[in-house]
């Protein structure tokens, strides 16, 4: 996301106005130069204090002793490094990734094409009621998914046992299949968001190339997979990126899973980095962890645009447009 | 001769007819496939949520031994309402505050700051912007993660945890509510307007106030929404800087309470609490939804669309 909303920031969409001299004064700031800086000095300031102190703290922090609180260059890195249950944690939410995101980036773009296509009836309460998981929160949704997944609260559980496929109820929430529900819940969670962002993306194709794609004979099926999912492949990219992100950031849902169904308090790094600092009181080791943490995340990132623009060339119209 | 002659274009006619009438057919199908697969889809999202409203009617009694997706003909609505205003200490009732609290504040707070920040990017050439858009642009990058911990010890040093400021505070800074403000400027306040009331005597505040922040409201009203929203799904910032149980919002309260589910010894299990309690924290969201629904998703995909 962070790509494209940078090149903007810089580029077309802001046209600012010099500064100007020797204006009357009408109220307080004289020049629009003073007038610039008034205006984003509240956040100027909140930002200082709350996102730059906070971030360079957690630095120097990390290059600190847990025990003296003396300078120890990279110590607390290569007890990061060394730590295999922090790297456990690390590849578990990589596998979760590949497959959760993948899957439900799937789901959005079907969906989303499919509300665009003139297949569907309904089309407005489907769009409203894909995006309702938005306005639950996460903590919220764990609970409720955890109850449902619960083989003592859900009859539905028993079914296949009754049947006699099985031979005991379902239990989604054990060990070897918890990290799956968690995906069930996550693709619950943020599927529908990110299918209502396609959607609205869908709106800017224009209709002249789809009618004219009609008049030529194309199925609807051909217009979506050559003309409407191309136009919208940098969305697709975004939201990608904004769900590889909050995978490697997971923690709600882990932390209420844990509590209805004892996966472990380190199953995720995020909890991993919580429990360090506030169960062992190590914020130096967990100031470092949450260092590497955030480096895998722009390697991550990263990684994933640089295949994205060789092979689908994601952003080299937008560098293109920046003249 | 004629009747050949006649016979043609009716055959013609006739199987353009049909044509149309396949045609028609073969879109009536594939329109009932569709609205199936979006159905099912439907019933992913919304089952949970339906099954959420007909267990917060049930005691735990009848949640676990009656039909998980149907209501009870007795229905424990009011006991269990009873209870959660008035179980362990009545606490119920300060996390349902603290969240309006929190949500309320920080969004009306939160829009302000960004709106003037992302306006000035967006309209005014003053020096050190590019290094404003440089921090701004950047921190979409940071993960929050990387600063709860340092941001712990930070609010300790200076006494914030454990007040309503310390958790609004960070939340104030919303670079996406920055990045989203200064597009709509560029997209909604056509410069010669504010000109218009420079000629008219008017300083840039003023001319902000009269004449920018009118044709903004819109894009503020949707930055007001992401920000309400997110603030009152917010878990893991006030998670690490609350302490006291009556300064939890909802979030953490029922995750608190969801978490003594099963520990031994930890008296009665409050499994209708936790579940009528999710109700109550998700319900006047999902009421007012399909009003605020047009207004967050356009927020949303303008951030994302703008970019292609």
């Amino acid at each position: 996301m962070q790509v494209s909303e940078q090149s903007e920031l810089a580029s077309t969409a802001i046209r600012p106005v010099p500064a100007s001299r020797g204006r009357r004064p009408g109220w307080l700031p004289t020049s629009r130069g003073q007038a610039g800086w008034v205006m984003s000095s509240p956040f100027l300031i909140l930002y200082v204090l709350f996102f730059l102190a906070p971030f360079i703290y957690s630095i120097v922090l990390s290059l600190r002793s847990p025990r003296t609180g003396g300078f120890v260059g990279l110590f607390n890195y290569g007890n990061v490094v060394g730590n295999g249950e922090y790297w456990s944690a690390v590849v578990r939410m990589a596998y979760f990734g590949v497959i959760q995101v993948t899957v439900m980036i799937a789901i959005a773009i079907a969906l989303a094409l499919l509300l665009d296509s003139p297949y569907c009836r309904a089309k407005k309460f489907f769009a409203l009621a894909y995006f309702f998981p938005y306005a639950v929160p996460g903590i919220i949704a764990a609970v409720m998914w955890a109850f449902l997944l619960e083989p003592d609260l859900d009859n539905a559980l028993k079914v296949p046992h009754l049947l006699g496929i099985a031979s005991g109820p379902l239990n989604p929430l054990s060990f070897r299949f918890v990290l799956y529900a968690m995906m069930l819940i996550v693709t619950w969670e943020w599927a529908g968001y990110n299918m209502t962002i396609l959607l609205t993306s869908l709106t800017s194709v224009p209709r002249e190339v789809l009618e004219s794609g009609r008049i030529d004979g194309a199925s609807e099926l051909a217009l979506a997979w050559r003309i409407k999912l191309p136009m919208i492949r940098r969305t697709v990219a975004f939201i990608t990126v904004i769900s590889i992100i909050g995978t490697l950031q997971l923690f709600n849902e882990p932390m209420i899973l844990n509590d209805i169904a004892s996966i472990g308090s380190t199953y995720t790094p995020n909890e991993f980095i919580y429990n360090t600092a506030f169960t062992f009181g190590n914020e130096q080791l967990a100031a470092a962890q949450s260092v590497v943490l955030a480096l895998i995340t722009v390697v991550a990132t990263a990684a994933f645009y640089g295949i994205m623009r060789r092979r689908f060339d994601i952003f080299g119209a937008v560098r293109g447009g920046r003249r | 001769m004629s009747a050949v002659a006649a016979g043609q274009p009716g055959g013609a006619a006739r199987s353009a007819q049909a044509d149309a009438r396949r045609a028609r057919s073969a879109h009536r199908t594939k329109t009932a496939i569709g609205t199936a697969v979006a159905a099912v889809a439907a019933i992913y999202v919304l089952a949970p949520i339906y099954w959420l409203v007909v267990a917060s009617s049930k005691n735990t009694g009848q949640l676990f031994n009656s039909q998980t997706f149907l209501p009870t003909a007795h229905l424990s609505w009011v006991a269990n309402f009873k209870l959660l205003f008035t179980v362990d200490g009545g606490y119920f009732k300060y996390w349902l505050l603290n969240s309006l609290i929190y949500a309320v504040l920080t969004a009306v707070l939160a829009t302000a700051v960004s709106t003037l920040c992302g306006y000035a990017l967006a309209r005014y050439a003053f020096r050190g912007r590019r290094l404003v858009v440089g921090l701004v642009a950047g921190s979409l990058l940071v993960p929050s993660t990387a600063l709860v911990v340092p941001l712990f010890l930070l609010e300790h040093d200076f006494g914030l945890i454990n007040t309503y400021q310390g958790v609004i505070l960070p939340l104030l800074v919303y670079p996406f509510g920055v990045y989203l403000m200064a597009l709509y400027t560029a997209d909604a306040v056509p410069e010669s307007l504010v000109d218009a009331a420079r000629v008219d005597g008017a300083g840039e505040l003023r001319a902000f106030w009269k004449v920018s922040r009118p044709l903004l409201m819109p894009g503020m009203v949707t930055l007001f929404l992401l920000t309400f929203i997110g603030t009152w799904n917010n878990y893991f910032l006030p998670l690490v800087l609350l302490g006291t149980t009556t300064r939890f919002p909802l979030t953490v309260g029922l995750s608190a309470w969801a978490s003594e589910l099963n520990l031994a010894g930890a008296g009665q299990p409050l499994y209708p609490e936790v579940i009528l309690g999710s109700v109550v924290s998700v319900l006047p969201m999902l009421i007012l939804f399909p009003f605020l629904q047009k207004y967050i998703a356009r927020g949303l995909a303008f951030g994302a669309i703008v970019g292609e």
